[in-house]
C-alpha cells in the first residue's frame, strides 16, 4: 500500500509528459491539420482530402517497404527511378504484345515482368553486399541511375500511352468515393504491419538490424532477411509505379523524379532510425500522411515551389533531431 | 603545438612515481584498495596480477581515464590530480595501450607527429613541413637504435614494428614515466627481442617504465622488479634477481580455495561423443586441433588470450571459415556449415562479448529470448507475444533472471542478468552441445555461481558443454576435464582434480608441462 502512494503522485504527474514523448509526431500532425484547415483555403474539402491521400498513397506503398529495409540496416536510393522504369514496363508490353495477350493481357503480363523485375533487382542488392560486399547504398545509386536510363531507352524518350481503356481507374478511378490507390496503400499498410509485428521474420528483420553479428550468432540467416526485405521494396515499387503511369496515363522516363528522397524523409520522419534495429509502420504512416498534408498545404497557400524544397528539408533536418532529442530524454 | 628538438637530445627527465592509500571504487565495488608503492626511475616495473586484479584500474588511474576515489599520486614528491588523459600526459606520463592506435595508410612520421606536424611558411600559407617532419622522426628513430624508413606507411610494417613505433610515438613526447599495457600479446619472438632492447635503452636514459605482462618467461628478461597485486591489494614487491616463477604465480592467486561444487560425476566414455573435432586447422588462428566431447560433460578449455580458445569454438560453431579437418555432431560430418545449420543439429554458442554480439541491446529482453527459437515459436510464419510467453517465462523462471519486465530493453538488466539471457536464448531450443565462451566476464560473485550452477545442472542433464576462461581457477573448478591451448594448438589435457593452479598457469604460459 505504502509502495502505491509513494510512486502514485509521480507517475500521474508523468502522464502527459510521457504521452507526448510517446505520440509526438501523432500530435504533430494533427495540430498541423488543424492549422491548414484554419488558414489553407480549400484543405477541408472532401475533394482535397481525397487528393492528398491519392498522393500519399503513391509514396507510401513503397515507403512501408523501405521501413524494413532501414530498419535492417540498408537503404535503397533506387525507388523513384525503379517506379519510373515499373511504369514504361508495363506501358511498353502494352504497346509491344497486345496482338499476342490482348490489351489487358499485355498489360497484366507487363505488371507482372516489372514486379518481377523489381523483387529480382531489389533481391540481388542484398546479395551483392553479402557476396562482394557492396554497400546497398553505393548498389542503389547506380541504380538510381541505370533503371532511369532503362526507363527511357524503352519508351525512346518520349512517354508512351499505350494502355488499355479503363486502365487509368487503377490510378486515377474511385471506388466507393475513394481513390483506388488508398485501397492498395492501405492493404500494404496492413500487410506489412502484420509481416514486420506478428511474423518471425519481422522479428529478425528487427534484430539483424540491431545487431548484425549477434543476429548471425543466434542462427538467423541474415543475408536472406536483408535481401528479402530489399526485394519486397522492389515488388512494392513495381507496385507504386504501375499506378502512377495509371494516374498519368503514360509510361515515362522522368515520373517519380526524387521519389526516393520522399520516400526516405517518410520513414525518418516517422521515427525509424538509419543506424537500423528501430522503427515501425505506423510511424511510416504518420510520415507520409505530414508530407503529403505539408506540401498540399503548402500548394494551397501559394507557396512557391522552391520554398517547398527548402521547407522540405528542414522538416527531414528536423525529425531527426527531433527523433534525436526524444531517445535522449525517453 | 610546435614539437621541441630537445627530444632528440636531450635525456629524459627523471619521475620518481609514488602512489599513496589510492583507492578506487566503482559504486560498491572496490576495484582498487589503499595501494601504496614507488616506482624508481631508471628501471622497468612489472606489474602482475590475474584479470580483474586492479592492474586495468591502476593502468587507467595512470593514464588520466579516471581518477581516485581517494589517496594521492604523487611525481617527484609533487602531488598531481589528473583530470583526463591530457594532464598525465602534461605530467609525464605516456601510456602504449594493448591496442595499437596507429593510422595504418600514413607514414610512420606522420604517425609519431600525428596531431602535432611541424609547419613552415611558403607564400604566406603555413604547409606542413614534410622534410623537416621525416628528418626529426629519423633522427628519434635513429636515436632508439632503429634503423626504419619514416616515409614508409604503417601499413607495411609488421606488427612488431608498428608495436615499436607506437612505443617511439610515446617516446617524442619525452616522458619520465612510460606504461606498456600488454606490448608483447601479438608479438613473435623476434619481434619481441627488438622491443626488449628498445625498453632497455629507454631504461638507461633514466625513464620509469612500468610493465604489464601476462607472460611469465619474459617477465625474467625485461623486469627489474615485480609488483603483484590481487582482489584491488598490493601483495607485494619482489627482486627479480632473488625470485622464482612459483612465488609470482603465488603471490598472484593466493591460496585459491577450491569452492564447493557439485561433485563431478564421471563421464561415461563408451557411449558415442556427440562432438567429435579432428585435426581442425585455421590459419593463423589455431592448428590440428582435435578432441572429443561427451554427452553430460564439461570440457574446460584454458590457455592465455589470443591462445585461440574462442577462434576455436566460433569456427566449430560455423562463424568463422575452417582450412581443413573435420567436425563431426551426433556422427554427422557439420564442417564449414553456417551457425544456423549448427544451430539446427543441436549447438549453441553464448560469445564472449555479450554485449557486442551476443545479445540485440536495441531489442527487449522478452525480444532476445526468442531470437533463436523464432522457427519453433512461430505457426506458419507467425508468432505473438502469447506464444511467446512460455518460452520467455520458462527461462526467466529456470534461470533465476532478474528483468521486472521482460519487454524493456535488455540494456537496462545488470551484467549477469544479461549473460542468462544468452544462455536462455539458447536453452529455448534445448541443445546437445553448448559452447560457453567467458560467460563469467564481467558478472558479479553471486551471478557467476548462478551461471556455474545452470551450467552444471544443465550437464546433470545430459547437456555436454565446452567452457572457456581467462580465469584459470574457473577453469578448475568448472570443468570435469581440461584442455590447454598454447600458440593456437593443444598442448596438454589435464584433470582438474590431479593439478594445481601453479601448474596449470605455467602449461598456459609455457605451452608444456615443466
Amino acid at each position: 500500500m505504502s509502495l502505491v502512494s509513494h510512486t502514485a503522485p509521480s507517475r500521474r504527474h508523468n502522464v502527459p509528459l510521457r504521452l507526448l514523448k510517446t505520440y509526438t509526431m501523432e500530435i504533430i500532425l494533427t495540430l498541423l491539420v488543424i492549422f491548414l484547415i484554419a488558414v489553407a483555403p480549400g484543405f477541408a474539402s472532401t475533394g482535397n482530402i481525397l487528393n492528398v491521400l491519392r498522393t500519399v498513397a503513391m509514396l507510401g506503398i513503397i515507403a512501408f517497404g523501405m521501413t524494413a529495409v532501414i530498419v535492417c540496416g540498408e537503404i535503397d536510393l533506387s525507388v523513384g527511378a525503379g517506379a519510373a522504369l515499373a511504369g514504361c514496363i508495363v506501358a511498353w508490353f502494352g504497346d509491344q504484345f497486345s496482338g499476342v495477350f490482348g490489351e489487358w493481357g499485355a498489360v497484366i503480363v507487363g505488371f507482372a515482368a516489372a514486379l518481377l523485375l523489381g523483387f529480382t533487382l531489389g533481391y540481388l542488392t542484398g546479395r551483392f553486399r553479402q557476396w562482394f560486399n557492396v554497400p546497398t547504398f553505393i548498389t542503389t545509386l547506380a541504380l538510381f541511375a541505370a533503371l532511369r536510363g532503362f526507363a527511357n531507352l524503352i519508351t525512346g524518350g518520349f512517354p508512351l500511352s499505350s494502355f488499355p481503356s479503363g486502365f487509368d481507374f487503377l490510378g486515377g478511378g474511385y471506388l466507393f468515393g475513394i481513390p483506388f490507390p488508398v485501397y492498395i496503400f492501405a492493404l500494404t499498410f496492413v500487410g506489412m504491419h502484420i509481416l514486420m509485428k506478428y511474423t518471425s521474420f519481422g522479428r529478425e528483420v528487427y534484430a539483424v538490424g540491431g545487431n548484425m553479428e549477434a543476429a548471425r550468432l543466434s542462427g538467423i540467416d541474415i543475408w536472406r532477411i536483408k535481401a528479402w526485405t530489399l526485394g519486397l521494396t522492389g515488388a512494392l515499387t513495381a507496385v507504386s509505379g504501375t499506378l502512377i503511369a495509371s494516374q498519368i496515363g503514360a509510361g515515362t522516363g522522368t515520373t517519380a523524379t526524387g521519389m526516393e528522397l520522399d520516400v526516405i524523409a517518410a520513414v525518418i520522419i516517422g521515427g525509424t532510425s538509419l543506424f537500423g534495429g528501430k522503427g515501425r509502420i505506423w510511424g511510416t504512416l504518420i510520415g507520409v500522411l505530414f508530407l503529403g498534408c505539408i506540401s498540399n498545404g503548402m500548394t494551397l497557400m501559394n507557396v512557391s515551389e522552391y520554398w517547398q524544397y527548402v521547407v522540405r528539408g528542414g522538416i527531414i533536418l528536423g525529425a531527426v533531431l527531433l527523433n534525436q532529442v526524444l531517445d535522449r530524454v525517453r | 603545438m610546435t614539437l621541441s628538438h630537445r627530444t632528440t637530445s636531450e635525456q629524459g627527465t627523471q619521475g620518481r612515481l609514488d602512489f599513496r592509500g589510492v583507492t578506487k571504487r566503482y559504486g560498491p565495488t572496490v576495484a582498487l584498495s589503499e595501494f601504496t608503492h614507488s616506482f624508481t626511475p631508471g628501471r622497468v616495473h612489472a606489474l602482475m596480477g590475474k584479470n580483474g586484479s586492479g592492474k586495468s584500474t591502476l593502468v587507467k588511474l595512470l593514464a588520466g581515464v579516471t581518477g581516485p576515489t581517494s589517496g594521492t599520486i604523487t611525481i617527484n614528491g609533487e602531488e598531481r590530480h589528473f583530470a583526463s588523459p591530457h594532464d598525465a600526459f602534461a605530467a609525464g606520463i605516456v601510456t602504449v595501450h594493448q591496442e595499437l592506435s596507429l593510422v595504418p595508410e600514413l607514414s610512420v612520421g606522420e604517425n609519431i607527429f600525428l596531431g602535432r606536424l611541424p609547419h613552415r611558411h611558403k607564400a604566406g600559407f603555413s604547409v606542413v613541413d614534410w622534410a623537416g617532419l621525416h628528418t626529426r622522426a629519423g633522427e628519434l628513430l635513429s636515436s632508439m637504435g632503429l634503423d626504419m624508413d619514416s616515409r614508409q606507411p604503417v601499413s607495411a610494417l609488421s606488427l612488431g614494428q608498428q608495436q615499436v613505433v607506437e612505443i617511439v610515438k610515446a617516446m617524442s613526447f619525452n616522458p619520465s614515466i612510460l606504461l606498456l599495457d600488454e606490448p608483447t600479446s601479438a608479438l613473435a619472438t623476434r619481434e619481441v627481442n627488438q622491443l626488449f632492447a628498445l625498453v632497455h635503452r629507454l631504461r638507461a636514459r633514466g625513464v620509469t617504465i612500468i610493465y604489464i605482462t601476462h607472460r611469465m618467461s619474459e617477465l625474467f628478461e625485461i623486469a627489474d622488479t615485480c609488483t603483484v597485486i590481487r582482489d584491488g591489494l598490493y601483495i607485494g614487491s619482489v627482486e627479480m634477481a632473488t625470485t622464482t616463477p612459483t612465488a609470482i604465480v603465488d603471490m598472484m592467486f593466493g591460496d585459491a580455495a577450491h569452492a564447493t561444487r557439485p561433485p563431478r560425476r564421471t563421464t561415461d566414455r563408451t557411449t558415442k561423443p556427440v562432438l567429435e573435432v579432428r585435426n581442425l586447422t585455421r590459419s593463423g588462428h589455431f592448428h590440428d586441433v582435435s578432441f572429443d566431447l561427451y554427452p553430460g560433460e564439461i570440457l574446460g578449455i584454458a590457455g592465455l588470450l589470443g591462445a585461440g580458445r574462442t577462434e576455436l569454438m566460433r569456427a566449430i560453431f560455423g562463424a568463422d571459415p575452417i582450412h581443413s579437418g573435420t567436425v563431426r555432431l551426433d556422427g554427422v560430418v557439420m564442417t564449414g556449415k553456417s551457425p544456423r545449420d549448427m544451430r539446427k543439429a543441436g549447438l549453441g554458442y553464448t560469445p564472449e562479448n555479450r554485449k557486442e554480439v551476443g545479445l540485440v541491446q536495441s531489442l527487449s529482453t522478452a525480444d532476445n529470448l526468442c531470437m533463436a527459437s523464432l522457427g519453433a515459436i512461430s505457426v506458419s510464419g507467425f508468432v505473438s507475444r502469447r506464444r511467446e510467453r512460455p518460452f520467455i517465462g520458462r527461462q526467466i523462471t529456470d534461470l533465476h533472471i532478474k528483468c521486472g519486465d521482460p519487454d524493456m530493453p535488455v540494456s537496462s538488466l545488470s551484467g549477469g542478468n544479461q549473460q542468462k539471457v544468452v544462455i536462455g536464448k539458447w536453452m529455448n531450443r534445448h541443445p546437445s552441445v553448448m559452447f560457453f565462451d567467458e560467460p563469467s566476464r564481467g558478472v558479479d560473485v553471486q551471478a557467476k555461481r548462478q551461471i556455474f550452477e545452470i551450467i552444471w545442472q544443465k550437464a546433470a542433464d545430459g547437456l555436454a558443454s565446452l567452457f572457456v576462461s581467462t580465469e584459470l581457477e574457473e577453469v578448475l573448478e568448472v570443468a570435469d576435464r581440461v584442455l590447454v591451448m598454447h600458440l593456437g594448438a593443444v598442448v596438454a589435457e589435464v584433470d582438474p582434480t590431479r593439478t594445481n593452479l601453479t601448474e596449470l598457469y605455467s602449461i598456459c604460459m609455457e605451452g608444456a608441462r615443466q
